[in-house]
C-alpha cells in the first residue's frame, strides 16, 4: 500500500513538471527559450513517471518484463533526447531564427559571422 | 573509416545480446540462439561506428563505479535542481528570463567525454549546447544557449554551467 502511494506521488510530480514545461512552451518569447522549457518535460517528468510506473509494475503487477521495458524506454529517451535537441537548436540558428528580445550576449554570432 | 577490431565487435555483441535478453525475457534455447545470431550480425556491421577507442575501458571497476555514481548521483542532482528552477520560471509567467549564447572552455580530450558533457549540458533545462568548436591552439569551446545569463565571462560561466558535471566525467573519460 505504501509503495502504491509512493508510485502515485511520483506520477503526480511528473505531471506537475510536464505542466510547467507545457506552460513554458506556450508562453516563452522565442524558439530557443521554448526549447529550454520543453527540456523540462523530457527529463524530470519522464524520469518521475518512469520511476512511478516501474514501482507499479514491480509491486502491483509483479511483472519483471514490463519493468525492464519501462526502464529501457526511459533510458532510450535519455540517450536520444539531447542529440535531437541540439541538432534542432543549431539548425534553427543556422536557418536564421533569432530571438525576438535582444540577447544578453551572443558569442555564436560574433565568432561565426554570416 | 577504420576496420572494426575484435574487442570492439565482442563488446558490441555483449551489449546487443544483453538487450535481447532484457527485452525478450525468456530463456528457451531456440530464442537464445536466434538472439545470438542477430546480435552477432548487428555487431559485425555496427561495431566500427559504435566503439572507436579501447573496448575494455569500463572493465576497470574504479571507472565503472565512478561512471555509475556520475549518472545516478551527480547528474540526477543537477537535473532536479535545474528542473525546479525552470519550473519556477515557467509558473512565474516566463517574464524573468535573461537569455543569451555564451562560450565556455572545456578541458576534456576524448570524443566520448566531450559528447557526454555536451549531452549532459543539453539535458539540464536552462542550457542547450549549440556547437562544439576547436580554436587554433587546440582548445575546445562549447557554445551554449543559457536562459539566465549571470556572467558572460567564459571561465566563470563555465564553472556555473558545467563545473560539477565536468569534474564527474573526468573521473572516467578524460
Amino acid at each position: 500500500m505504501l509503495i502504491r502511494i509512493i508510485a502515485d506521488l511520483l506520477l503526480l510530480i511528473g505531471a506537475v513538471f510536464a505542466l510547467a514545461g507545457t506552460i513554458g512552451i506556450l508562453k516563452m518569447p522565442d524558439t530557443f527559450s521554448r526549447m529550454q522549457a520543453s527540456t523540462c518535460v523530457s527529463t524530470l517528468a519522464i524520469l518521475c513517471v518512469g520511476l512511478g510506473a516501474l514501482l507499479y509494475a514491480i509491486f502491483t503487477m509483479h511483472s519483471a518484463s514490463a519493468a525492464v521495458k519501462i526502464a529501457v524506454i526511459v533510458l532510450m529517451i535519455f540517450v536520444t533526447n539531447p542529440v535531437g535537441s541540439h541538432a534542432i537548436a543549431k539548425g534553427a540558428y543556422r536557418a536564421g531564427f533569432r530571438p525576438e528580445k535582444r540577447m544578453e550576449v551572443d558569442e555564436f554570432r560574433r565568432d561565426f559571422d554570416e | 573509416m577504420q576496420k572494426a577490431k575484435f574487442p570492439a565487435i565482442a563488446a558490441t555483441f555483449v551489449l546487443c545480446f544483453g538487450f535481447w535478453i532484457l527485452l525478450d525475457f525468456s530463456f528457451k534455447p531456440q530464442e537464445l540462439i536466434a538472439g545470438a545470431v542477430v546480435s552477432l550480425l548487428v555487431a559485425l556491421f555496427s561495431a566500427r561506428f559504435f566503439i572507436h577507442e579501447k573496448a575494455g575501458w569500463f572493465c576497470n571497476p574504479l571507472r565503472l563505479f565512478s561512471a555509475i555514481f556520475y549518472w545516478c548521483g551527480t547528474f540526477i542532482a543537477e537535473l532536479v535542481k535545474a528542473n525546479v528552477d525552470m519550473a519556477k520560471r515557467c509558473f512565474g509567467g516566463c517574464r524573468n528570463i535573461n537569455p543569451g549564447i555564451v562560450k565556455i572552455p572545456v578541458d576534456l580530450k576524448s570524443d566520448y567525454g566531450q559528447a557526454a558533457l555536451a549531452n549532459s549540458i543539453t539535458m539540464t533545462p536552462g542550457t542547450i549546447t549549440l556547437d562544439i568548436a576547436e580554436d587554433k591552439d587546440g582548445k575546445t569551446w562549447y557554445y551554449i544557449h543559457w536562459i539566465d545569463v549571470v556572467t558572460a565571462e567564459p571561465e566563470k560561466a563555465g564553472e556555473i554551467i558545467k563545473g560539477r558535471l565536468e569534474r564527474g566525467i573526468r573521473r572516467f573519460w578524460e
